[in-house]
This record gives structure tokens, sequence and C-alpha cells, in this order.
């Protein structure tokens, strides 16, 4: 596998990934057109001067063409000039990046979470096979995956929260908190983060244990480990030289994608526990018709999911070298 | 050691007769009140007209339902095939599917009623309330007005004039006074409907409880199982026809046409799809008919992936081409050739495909989102008792109950199809 | 493998008993108080005091002319000296003398000055600063853009008497002048248009009992007490804290703790528990907010497409309006939302003006029986007998638009919904983000609506009651009274107190009759205090005011 061929099929995956995000953006100005209502309006109160509503409105370019006005829409989304949201009164970029570092934290954590967790529970259960736990981890998957992010959350927050009073129901700090210990400051947030992850991971966990679990039996009877056991290489090393990584390798690629859509908000435990996230940005946005918000949150959130995607492909390759030539086509 | 089986059909009929036997005074109302409503269309057809209502059509519907299912299971037990395993999701399916079927014969509230909220607001379940029966407002009489009586006691309207909800009362000098939540008031004793000279006092139950309106939780989760199941349906049957659609053409025609949809789909499956929704629905209002499709047009994209792949992998099939060179049109080789190729995938994935739309719709609802304040929706019941956490923890447990059930029940489905098809795989 | 599962709860043990051990004692000591606010500031600057926090805030740090509170017994507003010592009005109430306190400095230790005052007057009319004030100098002398002609209005007879001249034919009063004067030597060096940006709208140079002291962006604004002010008492307050907590849970869960002293607009359920504490004061602001249903009185279609106006199908008669008014349980609200912390109201005039209310005016009670009638009267009947009333072939069905974050106005509307059913009207709810909802009964687009209006003191009913659409866009129901406009008219000249009162009388038995919306309930403001904060007064004018006497 030479350099160029790696480069030219990196390319290609750059190329093809700036159409999609160019069709989002197209999607998003004719859906933001058709909308009812005068974008320009949401902005202006009742009271305001006739000369600074045509001040907003050329701010707007809603005096010009629909064409150059998309043209400029899409010449601002790619250089990353959302401009200033209506509600913030502050540019985009900067209130993006005010909830960036807490989301990709928090959603860092929760995919840790559920990854290694399922991968242990997998093993737990594998080791146990057929036994009374594997059923019992795997009946379990079965029903939390069936449970919903907003009915496990009310549900912790009603025991934990409301009546055994161990964990605070919302926040991601004791506001105000003058503490300098740097200690006693990430215990602070730890404590009112504990719950919002254990929701969060709680909704990936089954399926990352379903994978782990699923794969492990089926490398476990594959040709190769039969082969592998047939020369006498031990039942371990069998396990953690072969039949882990090559396991790993598939559930990466949905790994990515998940990461991607952590990434771009946890809508419903924001929600529920009001974390200051990407998806309660997002969404605040929408309902109050914040566009420049809207539009700098949706690119944010794609530019993020291709890269993680990106960033999974290459973990895969580092494991097997034989998928270069898979991901190109 | 020999188990008691009992057949997944068996468990429906024997819950047909259940309702049968202990609703069996309503069940005659309703086929008198059908008597009746056939006699306005002979003799008068405009108020006919006027009194057709989705609420009745309902009772008569789960009549007739109601009939000929137990009929068809009673006749034929023998010959339908009787699936070898029974489990408890077996049971919860053949629940949510005679709730979905029967919701009015099964709870006698209509899902909006309240009344005296200082006494019905948020009890817990299983609590009890007085009711005071006051007497009727005018006797009924003639033809027109004992089809207004019948459908009266028939269709439960979400308010009722003739009773009060108290916690006690007293009489004196032919004045009843009744107590509401520490408030005192008055009515003549001449108001009061009297049983052997003392009110008439029923008492009704909250099986689960009430919300902040004072409605019966247990009746909304009834009526919300249908929400859940419609929009589930139309959502999918939506998401069905585009991604097969799309699919096929990506697949048979390939070339450009190909590359533009599959990255359209790339687009949908790149992108959290829940802002879209959320957008869509927010911007152009949401309804019963938006949530379906919206929901319905983002759900396509794995069905378009896996039909495009079985008809590529078909093209490049002998039977298929020579179909093709034996002239068949583009739909006949869909229909004819394709489809049933196709089918199993499909099918499998549409069934889960049910189970996310269940699961999207009750998260748009719980976000203030879903299909509007008009119906009960598990999702919105939830959202509405987030405020009041503290307080009744049965306005989000019961709901989320029904919600988790349901999923499980879909998954479990889900499973066993995919299993029909392919056994193979769980050999 | 059980070790493993020990660790965990040792894990979970350790941090369950770390929470509880680091939980944080009060953080407010007894000379100073924390009050809970749910957003940021944008700036500390009098000229740009756009909400309610801010202008809380400048009140406590900048000194206006006169200062107005709030007379329990008389019901209405009175005046005190503030900057000016006292003041003399002419004979003909054309012009004013002011006498000016000397012994007052700004922050950095200028003295305020007369050259002060008039500075003020000029940079708030002037509309290049656009301040929150800008065309309220209606009754001084002013150019065309109402920017106040200072040679003709301010006459400085010495160093501490002005004379301020009025606009002839005006009917100025004390709240002309009631507004917090702003430093002319830091804010003359800046271009108009520039100060609502500049550093010092961040910064201010003050004059109040209070002084800046610190701003951390979306935490907290700190003043602190100004010792040199001549309104300093020993022993009260030294330290206000305004602490940014934007999600109300937070709130409540922050005044449990005591991390917090001070918190306005409870929550109504959430009442029971605090009095359980013990350590709160809990107290009310009534008659400042009402809730009402509101009808579109003319047809919006034919008023969009050509300003033509037309009375509504459905609600263009009062007696129409009066019965749906009739068949809305609005008690039931009261006792099982609100939960007694609101009371019916009858008109916009709030109780609270007890010499301006009719107390023989009793609200419509509920009545289905009543409102069918007097609707039958109308012409409004059921004659299909589906349910639904229809008059001349139209049916009575309407579609209500409520915002969607307000559970208040989602549980009145549902309950709403189910009696107006019972009397034959069909309400459908539509719940959209409030900011259309302001776009949508702004442009007349509503049939239906249910919102609040905050009424302003001294009572001014002319910008949402007048009959003129064009000049009163405020007039969202857009109802027309000739009578109602004379009596709006007749307030605005030169009559005494008790004349006025007697109008408004009047103006409330119209508004009664006519209803041209449904006036729901006045809701209180619930405000909760720590005990330990002495001297409070909690009027209809706010909270937090008058803080320099806090102890």
């Amino acid at each position: 596998m030479n350099r160029s061929f790696i480069a030219l099929s990196f390319f290609k995956r750059g190329a093809t990934s700036v159409l999609i995000l160019f069709l989002t953006v197209s999607l998003l100005f004719v859906l933001v057109r058709i909308a009812p209502g005068d974008p320009s309006q949401k902005y202006l109160s009742p009271n305001l001067s006739p000369q600074l509503f045509e001040k907003v409105k050329s701010s707007f370019q809603l005096d010009k063409s629909i064409a150059e006005q998309y043209i400029s829409f899409v010449k601002n989304a790619f250089t990353g000039d959302f401009g200033v949201s209506y509600k913030y009164h502050r540019p985009v970029n900067e209130v993006i990046f005010e909830v960036l570092p807490f989301t990709i934290i928090f959603s860092l954590s929760a995919f840790a979470v559920q990854f290694v967790g399922g991968l242990v529970l997998a093993l737990w259960a594998f080791h146990n096979h057929k036994k009374f736990l594997d059923k019992f981890l795997s009946r379990g998957s079965i029903l939390l995956y069936a449970v919903p992010s907003f009915v496990s959350g009310l549900f912790f927050v009603y025991i934990f929260s409301v009546q055994l009073k161990l964990f605070p129901s919302s926040g991601i700090k004791t506001v105000g908190t003058l503490e300098e210990n740097i200690f006693l400051l990430g215990l602070d947030y730890l404590h009112h983060l504990f719950l919002p992850l254990v929701v969060l991971s709680l909704t990936g966990l089954p399926i990352y244990f379903k994978y782990f679990r699923q794969h492990f039996e089926e490398h476990q009877e594959k040709l190769y480990t039969i082969y592998l056991r047939a020369n006498g290489v031990a039942e371990n090393k069998i396990f953690s030289r072969h039949i882990i990584p090559n396991s790993l390798n598939s559930i990466i690629a949905y790994a990515g994608v998940d990461l991607g859509i952590l990434f771009s908000g946890a809508l419903i435990t924001e929600v529920i526990f009001s974390l200051p996230g990407m998806g309660r940005l997002t969404v605040n946005a929408i309902l109050e018709h914040d566009y420049p918000l809207i539009i700098g949150c949706t690119l944010t959130a794609g530019v993020l999911i291709i890269l993680t995607n990106l960033a999974a492909d290459l973990i895969r390759m580092k494991i097997d070298k034989r998928l270069i030539k898979g991901l190109i086509n | 050691m020999k188990r008691i089986r009992l057949s997944v059909f068996d468990f429906m009929l024997l819950l047909l007769l259940l309702t049968a036997i202990f609703r069996a005074s309503l069940l005659v109302k309703i086929g008198m009140l059908f008597i009746s409503y056939l006699a306005f269309w002979v003799t008068d057809f405009d108020k006919a007209i006027a009194q057709f209502s989705f609420g009745m059509i309902d009772y008569f519907c789960s009549l007739f339902m109601l009939v000929i299912i137990s009929l068809v299971l009673i006749l034929k037990r023998k010959k339908i095939k009787q699936p070898q395993s029974f489990s408890f999701l077996h049971n919860t399916a053949v629940v949510i599917l005679y709730v979905f079927l029967f919701a009015p014969l099964i709870t006698n509230n209509n899902y909006d009623f309240q009344k005296d909220l200082s006494v019905t607001q948020l009890l817990p379940p299983l609590s009890s309330t007085n009711v005071l029966h006051l007497k009727p407002h005018h006797a009924m009489a003639g033809q027109s007005e004992k089809f207004f009586s019948q459908k009266k006691e028939v269709v439960k309207a979400s308010f009722d004039e003739e009773i009060l909800f108290i916690d006690s009362f007293k009489i004196a000098d032919s004045t009843l006074s009744y107590f509401q939540n520490g408030m005192k008031n008055s009515l003549p004793l001449s108001a009061v409907e009297l049983i052997d000279g003392k009110p008439n006092i029923t008492t009704k139950i909250f099986f689960l409880g009430s919300d902040e309106l004072g409605r019966d939780i247990f009746t909304r989760i009834i009526y919300g199982t249908r929400i859940s199941m419609l929009v589930g349906v139309c959502a999918v049957v939506l998401s069905l026809l585009i991604g097969v659609l799309f699919g096929f053409i990506a697949g048979f025609y390939g070339g450009v046409i190909d590359i533009i949809l599959s990255r359209i789909n790339d687009m949908f499956l790149t992108f959290p799809i829940i802002f879209f929704v959320i957008l869509i629905l927010a911007f152009f209002g949401n309804s019963f008919t938006s949530v379906i499709v919206v929901l319905g047009f983002s759900g396509w994209m794995s069905l378009f992936r896996i039909v495009k792949g079985e008809v590529v992998s078909l093209n490049n099939k002998d039977y298929f081409i020579s179909a093709q060179q034996l002239g068949l049109s583009g739909t006949k080789l869909l229909l004819k050739e394709a489809l049933p190729v196709i089918a199993t995938p499909v099918i499998v994935n549409t069934v889960f495909q049910f189970g996310n739309v269940v699961l999207s719709e009750s998260a748009l609802s719980f976000l203030g989102l879903g299909v509007g304040s008009d119906y009960p929706s598990w999702g919105a019941m939830i959202n509405s008792g987030q405020a009041y956490l503290s307080q009744a923890w049965w306005m989000i447990f019961f709901p989320g109950f029904a919600i988790v059930l349901t999923i499980l029940t879909i998954n479990d489905f889900g499973k066993k199809v995919s299993r029909y098809f392919n056994p193979r795989l769980y050999e | 493998m059980s070790i493993t599962r020990k660790n965990i709860f040792i894990f979970f043990f350790i941090l369950s008993s770390v929470f509880i051990g680091c939980k944080k004692e009060s953080s407010s000591s007894n000379s100073q108080v924390v009050i809970a606010i749910p957003s940021d500031i944008e700036r500390i600057n009098p000229l740009f005091a756009f909400s309610i926090n801010e202008a809380n805030i400048n009140e406590l740090l900048f000194l206006s002319l006169v200062k107005h509170s709030w007379d329990e017994n008389g019901g209405d507003l009175k005046t005190a000296p503030m900057l000016a010592n006292s003041w003399e009005w002419n004979s003909d109430s054309s012009s004013i003398t002011l006498n000016l306190r000397n012994d007052v400095k700004w922050s950095d230790g200028v003295p305020l000055s007369i050259a002060d005052v008039i500075f003020s007057f000029d940079v708030y009319s002037d509309p290049a600063v656009e301040s929150y004030l800008y065309g309220a100098f209606l009754n001084f002398i002013t150019d065309k853009d109402n920017h106040i002609i200072a040679e003709k209005t301010f006459e400085k007879l010495s160093e501490t008497k002005l004379k301020i001249n009025f606009a002839p034919g005006s009917s100025p009063s004390l709240f002309n002048l009631d507004f917090p004067i702003v430093p002319k030597h830091v804010f003359e060096k800046i271009p108009r248009k520039d100060i609502a940006t500049a550093k010092e709208s961040f910064a201010p140079v003050t004059s109040g009992p209070f002084m800046f002291e610190k701003w951390e962006k979306n935490q907290a604004i700190i003043i602190k007490e100004n010792p040199n002010s001549f309104l300093h008492q020993d022993g009260t307050i030294e330290r206000i804290i305004f602490k940014v907590v934007p999600d109300y849970s937070s709130r409540l869960t922050q005044l449990k703790n005591h991390e917090v002293d001070l918190t306005e607009y409870l929550k109504p359920e959430d009442v029971d528990e605090l009095k359980k504490a013990e350590s709160f004061v809990i107290t009310s602001l009534k008659g400042r907010e009402y809730d009402y249903l509101g009808w579109n009185n003319i047809d919006r279609e034919k008023y969009n497409k050509n300003k033509s106006i037309v009375p509504n199908k459905l609600f263009g008669s009062p007696k129409v309006r009066q019965a749906i008014s009739m068949a809305l349980n609005r008690n039931e609200v009261i006792t099982s939302y609100l939960r007694g912390y609101g009371e019916l109201a009858n008109s916009p005039i709030s109780p609270i003006f007890k010499n301006a209310v009719d107390e023989k005016l009793l609200p419509y009670s509920f009545d289905l029986a009543k409102a069918k009638t007097l609707l039958a009267k109308e012409g409004w009947n059921d004659k299909d007998q589906n349910g639904i009333l229809e008059k001349n072939g139209d049916e009575f069905k309407f579609t209500l638009t409520i915002s969607s974050n307000n559970p208040r106005r989602i549980f009145a509307a549902t309950l709403f919904k189910n009696t107006l059913k019972q009397i034959g009207i069909e309400m459908n709810i539509e719940q959209v983000e409030l900011g259309m909802l302001i776009d949508k009964i702004n442009n007349k687009n509503a049939d239906a609506w249910m919102a609040s209006w905050i009424i302003p003191i001294p009572l001014d009913l002319k910008f949402s009651w007048y009959s003129n659409l064009a000049t009163t866009p405020m007039n969202f129901p857009s109802y027309q009274n000739k009578e109602l406009d004379l009596l709006l008219d007749k307030l605005e000249t030169k009559i005494s107190k008790k004349q006025k009162n007697e109008i408004y009388k009047k103006i409330e038995s119209i508004l009664h009759r006519d209803q041209p919306v449904t006036f729901l309930y006045w809701i209180d403001n619930i405000v909760a205090y720590n005990k330990k904060i002495k001297n409070i007064e909690v009027t209809p004018l706010g909270t937090v005011h008058h803080c320099w006497t806090w102890r």
C-alpha cells in the first residue's frame, strides 16, 4: 500500500464530506427561506425605528435576490462566519465555543463508560458462557435498550435527587462556587454530572454489550480460532491477541458514528438535567428562530461527525491494514 | 413436569371473552345506539350526518370487531398455526393489540374528562373519590331524545354537569352542604338525586391516579396506545414506500441517479436527524400528520440501503437478466421479481423501524413537539409530569412503563420475525 | 469479580460521603445579601435599563431628582425628596423650581451638580443615544426629534436652584423627574451613539447609596454600600450580590441551601415546602400582572387586507364575550394552580389602586346556564344538535394561541377548553414559541390568545385601549369605543385626583361590560427571602428597592 494511494483515498473522502456538508447547508437554506415569517421580524421589537429596521434587513441581506443570498450564505457558512446570534447578540462562534468544551468532555466520558462498560460486561458474560450471569446480562441489556433516556433520567432524578437527595437534579456545578481547590472543584463537577453520565451511558451500554458479546461468540467459532487452538495456542492468548482485536474492528465503525452523534448533543439528557450542551443550544435556537445559531450549530455538528468517522476509520486501519482497500471504495 | 400452555390466540380469546362478560351492558347499549342511529339514516338524513362523530363510530367498530374477531378465533382455532414457544412478551403483544383495538371498551372514561379539580387533582394510584349525583336537567322523550340519552350513556364526554366530586357532605334543613378540599358549598336537596331519601353517592376509583388537571391516567395511557401505534404504523409505511422506491430506482438504474440518491442518503445518515425533525416541526407546526410525515421521511435510510443492495445483486443474477430481456417493464420487474427477494430483509427492518418510530414519537412529545395537546400521548404525559416529579411519581412512572413495555415487545417481535425468516442465524 | 463489586460500592460510598461533607455553608454572612436573578444583565447604565433587573440595580447605584414609593393606605404613589431637597410649582404648573442637595459626590470624587442634571435630560432625550426613555419627554419643550431643547427648558437660578419650564399646554408631574441622573464628566467625552457600548457602561461611576464592586459575566454582579452617601445608615447590609441562576429549580434549591437569600417569581406549588423550612419569609407582590384571554374584536383577514374594520364573526359582540367570560371557571385556576396566590380580575385597573377601583363591580361568576342563554339571545344555537353552536351557518370554532413555555397558561387553556365545550364552543389550543406569539398578535394574526400584561405604575391605559389602531399598536384586541376614548383623553388634562378616580371607575365599568378581552386573574409574584434580612418592604413597585435600609 503506497502513500499516495492512501492520500488519494483521504482526498476522496474529504471531497464526499464537503459535498454532504454542502447539501446540508443548502437544505437548511431552503428550510429557513420557506419557513413562515420574515426572519428579521423575530429580531425586531415593535418600537424600533424604520431606519433601524432597514439596517437589520440589510444585515440579513434580505434586500438582495435569493440567488445572491444563497451564495453569500454558503460562503459565510464555509468560512466559519455564521454572523451574530439574534438571541445572544454575540457572534455565533463565540456562543458555540462556550458550550463545545463541556459537550466534548461530557460526551467523551459517556462514550468511554459505554464502550469500556460494554466491553467489560461482555467479557464477563462470555467467561460465564451460558450460565445464569450471561443470561441475566443479556436479558438486562435487552431491557435497558428499551428504556428511553427520558424515562430512565426522570426515574433516577426521582430516586436519587428527590427521594434520597444524594445528587443534584440539574446544572453542572454549584453556581457561584468560589472553590479554589481543583480537586474539590472537580468533585463538585462530578457530583453534578454523575447522574447525567449514568443516564447517557445507559442508552449506549446495552448496544456495545450486545455487539461485543455477539462478536466474541462469532469469532470463537471461526476457522482461524479453531486452527490456532489446534496448534496449541493458549486460550487466553487467542482471546486477547485475536478475538478481541477482530471484534473491536467492526465495532469501532459503529462507535465513530455514535460518538459523532453524541458530540452533536445528548439532547434529552441535557434537557432533563438542564446542562449547557450543544443539543439544548441547537434546539433552543430552533425554537427561537435564531437562524445564524441554527446554522452554526448544525454545521459544527456535521464537521464533528465527519471528523469522528474519519478518526474511527484511522483506528481501524491501524488495527487491520487490509481495510484500507475496502475503505477507498 | 408439564406446563399448562396457553396459546397466543387462546389468550386473545380469553381477553375478548372477559370483555364481553364485564362490559355486557355497555355492549348491549352500543348495539341499541347503533340501531337508533341506523334508524336516523332512514328517517332523518340531515340529522344522521350532523350526529356523525368519530367517537361514536369508534364504539361501533369496537363492538363489531369484538364479535368478528371472537367468531374467527373460535371457528378457525384449530386451523391457525400456533407458535411453538410462548413468553411474557407474547402476552404483552396481545395486550397492546387488544388495547389498541378496544380502547373504548376497556375504560369507562373520556381521556379528557375532568371536573372539580380541588378534589381530583394529583390523586395517587388506587385512590377513590365520592361522586354526588345531581338530578338530570330535563326528562327525555321522543325518538331523537331517546337517541341522545342513549348516546350520552355510551359515548363518554369530557364533562358531566350531573355529578360533583366531593370529599364529604352534610344535610341540614333541606340543603346539602358539601366539602371540596376544605371549601364548603351548598345545594338545595331538591337538586340532588335521592335514593331512599338519601343522596346518591358512588365512588370513582383512579386506578393509576390522576394528573394535574384531574384526568384519569389509566384512561390516558389506554388511549395513548393508539397514538403511539397509529403514528408508528403510518410513519413506517411512509418510510417503507420512500425507501423501497428510491432504493429500487438507485439499484436498478444506477449511474447518476444512484450517486445523487446515495449522497442524499449519506447526508441523512451523517446528520443527527433529530435536529432536522425538530426544526421542521418547530417551523411548520406540529400536528398528527406533520409528525407522521417527518418521522416517515427520517426513517427511509436503512431501507434504501437494503433495497439498493439487494437490487444491485439481483441485477447480476441470471433469472433477473433474462426477465429483463424478456421485456418486462420496470414496475413489473419490481413487483414480480425483486419484491419477493427483498421482502425478507425489508420486513425485518420495518419491524425494528416501527420500534424506533414509537420511541421517537414519545421523545418528540416529551420535548413538546409531538402530536399536539388534543391527544393523550405517553411522551407528553411524561413531559407534564416532570413539573410534578416530587409530588406525583405516578404521572411519570406509568406512561414510562407503557413506553418501555411497548418497545420491549416490538423489539422482541422483530427478533422473532427475523428468526422466522432466517432460522439459520439463530441455530 | 466480587472484589470489583466491593470496590464500586466503596467508591460510591466515598463519593457520597465527600459530597455530604463538602456541602457548603451559607455563602452569605449577615452583612451581605445574595439575590438570585434569572439572567445576566447587559450593561450597568441607567440610560439603557431595558430589563427590570438592570433598572433595580441602577436604582441602587444612581440617584434621581425625586423618588416615588408606594403608599399602602392611599393605594397610590407618594413622592419623596432625593437629589432635590424640595421643590415648588409655579401657579399654573408650567414650571417647577428645584432645590438640589450640595453634598452628593460621584464615586470618583467629582461633586454632582446642576450641570449633570441638565446633561441627563439632554442625553436621555437624544435620539442618537436611543435610551430606554427616548420619546417619553412629551411634557418638555422639545424639537421635532423629541430632543429636549436645554436653553428653553432649564434656568440655573443658583448653584443649587434649577428652574425647569415645561411645554405650554402640557400637564407635567413629578414622575417626569424620576429617573437616574448620569455623570456628565464621564459621558460627555464619548460620542453619543457609542455610549451603549462604551466601557463606562460596564464599570460605572455612580452616585447612589451603593457602589459598583465587581461584575463576573454570567455569574454575579456585586455592589457594596457607599459610606459617603447621605442615605447611608449604620448597621445596614454592606454588600448585595446579584447572582445569575438561570434555572428555576436551582434557584429554589439554592434558596433552601441558603446559597441565595432572596428569590422572586416562585411557583405556588413550591411554597408549602418552603413554609415548612421555617427560615424564610414568604410574601407576595400583588396586582401587577394579569392574565387575559384576548379576542380579536375585528375580522383580521379584512383588516390585514385593506385596514377595514369589520366586527369579528365570533367575538365582535360584547354579549358573546360576556358569555364566554361566564363560561370560564377562573376560580378553579386560582385555587388549583395558583393555590390562592391570585385574585379574579375585572379590568386592567389593579385592585392596588384602592381609590380608583369600583368595589361594587363584581366579576362575572362561573355560570354555564346563563352563558348559554346569553349566546342563544345573540343567535348562537345548536340546531343540528351536534354539540357545537352555529349562527348563519358558521360554527363557533376557533383556535387559541398560547406560548408553549408557560405551564400556567397551558393549564388554564386545557380547563377552559373543556368548559367551553359544555356550552357548545369548540376551542383548539395552539402552542407556539413566545416570539411567534408576539409576532402573531402584533400583526393581528390571531383570533384568540392568552397572554398577560404587567401594568405600569402610575396607571396608563391609553397605550393599549385607545381606539386609533394606527397610533395604538398595543391595542391587540382592536377594541374601539368612542366613549372610552373621551375618558382616556380627559385623564390627560389637568384634573384633580378625585376626578381622575371617578373616571377610572367609569372606564372600569365600560371595560367590564364590553369585555374586549376576558380579564382572568391578577397573579401574585411570590417572593421568598431569608428571615435574617430585616426591613424588606415588598410593595407593588417591587422587592429589590430601598435596599439601603435593609438590615
